[in-house]
């Protein structure tokens, strides 16, 4: 449509500009400022250091910790997340009765609040009350320290993470298969094709950008993960659950090491901005 | 895929019913636990139901002040919406309709996308030092201001694909008859878009409405407690608070679940997002 004037147009995203930059243009410059100082609140008495915390961050043995179980989760929740997805997927795109009810039922945990899932899955994981290991102990299974095993803690974490997103990437990726023409699968099974081979020829291939954006979509997300750390570890046992959001938020709220805690922040927009610009190329040639 | 025999068939049927029982339980669990004394929860027990069923737990959620809680979800959720209707409508309108010089509109879209996949607590420390520079630390106005930072980019994106839908055909007949931008907004645009609108602001509410790690932050006194973060000071309290805990995780998620079919139907139009 013609338009005369490119004011108007600029007037329109007016309001949003400026929450914008308000709310992130401004403080993004802020946090990269206060990166470079030590300091325990603003700037006011603060000593400049440089690129000092950046060095500093990289010999601190809890920020590698944290670094490398964000890396973990991410990897363990994103793989679970698109398997479980692409398995509920493929049971719901046949012909099953009652296929209207069951779909909103396997959403339903992708809405709630993660304080909500939390308090479910904290008490699901009690070591003596539990649920989960009164099942075991009916089963004659020796029961488990969910959350207070460091092994088994970041397992258990992705447990939580995975029952309440896995709908996500179920329902991406029964878009996806919907969208696959049923004349193809005729054609192949006209042809001869077995179910598997019909799966690896015909399914994955169609299928690769939706499972490429349910991973890409999942894994930006599970590396800010903090919510979920914060109320059903607490980030422990020990180190063993701290991610790079509650690394953060310990040295930026509770040790008041703000100086530390803003190049932590920066290395996370980092991190996060170059698995955005991935997503950003995928959504923008997709909608071109 | 014609599924085969129908043996198969069966299978497949009995799988994902398995399946939708697998997600449903821990929420099953919840609703009963809600009615349970404790006696029955600190217990072996593997049965779901309570066998007497008690509202002791709704009880002293109300001497809690649930009810304060509720409402200030309620405040900062409406608000936030509200607020990003009211940014994110125009922009996304002039972002489809309009033309920007140099491309701008596009890089606009990749910074919005940008903000949407920045991590929320590598902007806490300055968010919280703007919010006592303007003295909206431990207010809800506060937080219906920072809950833009996730509110807006999504609202912008999911309303984008809506101004799509509204043909330009309607609008340039308008044109024609020499309607104002603002006559074709108020009478063509936002009328044919008004489902696109409601679904837009129901995902921006549900996202509001379970936001925890900003009013954590920036919320100190409990009387401004939102729902979650009065969940969470009971999860970290007493670790056997099930009966309560239950009851309030089922009313603070009784109204989204009642709109999840509505959700379902907005994640399969596009996943420009996703809630989180």
């Amino acid at each position: 449509m013609h338009q005369r004037s490119k004011a108007l147009a600029l007037l329109l995203l007016l309001p949003a500009l400026a929450l914008f930059a308000a709310l992130t243009l401004y403080p993004l410059g802020r946090v990269l400022a206060l990166s470079l100082f030590v300091t325990d609140y603003g700037f006011e008495g603060a000593t400049f250091t440089g690129l000092g915390n950046y060095v500093e961050l990289f010999s601190h043995r809890f920020f590698r910790i944290a670094t490398w179980n964000t890396i973990v989760f991410a990897v363990l929740a994103t793989a679970s997340e698109v398997g479980i997805g692409l398995t509920l997927a493929l049971l719901v795109n046949g012909r099953i009765p009652g296929r209207r009810f069951v779909i909103p039922v396997i959403i339903m945990p992708y809405v709630l609040s993660t304080m909500v899932v939390t308090a479910i899955w904290r008490a699901w994981f009690h070591y003596d009350f539990g649920f989960l290991n009164n099942v075991l102990r009916a089963a004659q299974v020796p029961p488990v320290e969910w959350l207070f095993n460091p092994d088994i803690a970041m397992l258990s974490l992705v447990i939580v993470d995975a029952w309440q997103t896995a709908p996500l990437t179920f329902i991406i990726l029964l878009a996806g298969l919907q969208v696959i023409p049923r004349e193809v699968y005729e054609a192949a099974e006209v042809d001869g094709a077995g179910p598997v081979r019909i799966f690896r020829s015909i399914t994955l291939p169609l299928l690769a950008p939706y499972l490429f954006l349910a991973a890409l979509l999942r894994s930006v997300d599970a590396f800010k993960i903090f919510d979920k750390v914060f109320a059903l570890t607490g980030g422990g046992p020990g180190q063993a659950t701290e991610t790079l959001s509650m690394y953060v938020y310990r040295l930026g709220f509770k040790f008041f090491d703000v100086g530390l805690a803003s190049a932590a922040s920066i290395i996370m927009v980092v991190v996060a901005g170059v698995l955005a610009a991935f997503y950003a190329a995928r959504l923008l040639r997709g909608s071109s | 895929m014609t599924g085969g025999s129908s043996a198969g068939a069966w299978a497949r049927g009995a799988a994902t019913y398995l399946a939708a029982v697998l997600f449903l339980l821990p929420i099953v669990w919840m609703a009963a636990t809600s009615l349970r004394p404790p006696i029955e929860y600190i217990s072996p027990s593997i049965s779901l139901w309570p066998s007497s069923a008690t509202l002791e737990h709704y009880r002293a959620l109300m001497a809690d002040d649930v009810a304060g809680k509720a409402l200030n979800s309620i405040i900062v959720a409406l608000g936030a919406t509200s607020l990003s209707l009211a940014a994110g409508f125009p922009a996304a309108y002039a972002l489809v309709r309009l033309r920007f010089p140099a491309r701008l509109d596009m890089a606009f879209l990749v910074f919005v996308l940008l903000v949407k996949l920045t991590p929320p607590i590598s902007l806490a420390i300055p968010l919280y030092q703007v919010l006592r520079a303007l003295s909206l630390l431990d207010t809800l106005m506060g937080l219906i201001i920072v809950y833009q930072v996730y509110t807006l980019p999504f609202a912008i994106w999911m309303l984008l694909g809506f101004v799509r839908d509204v043909p330009v055909e309607y609008e340039e007949a308008a044109l024609v008859d020499g309607a104002s931008l603002a006559r074709r907004l108020v009478y063509i645009v936002v009328p044919v878009m008004i489902p696109g609108i409601i679904a837009t602001a129901v995902f921006v509410m549900i996202l509001s409405w379970n936001e925890f790690a900003y009013a954590l932050l920036f919320i100190q006194s409990p009387s401004k407690f939102t729902l979650p973060t009065f969940i969470a000071t009971l999860i970290t309290e007493d670790e056997t608070f099930w009966g309560k805990l239950s009851a309030i995780g089922f009313l603070a998620s009784l109204p989204i679940l009642l709109l999840v079919g509505f959700v379902q139907k907005g994640l399969t139009r596009g996943f420009g997002g996703g809630l989180k």
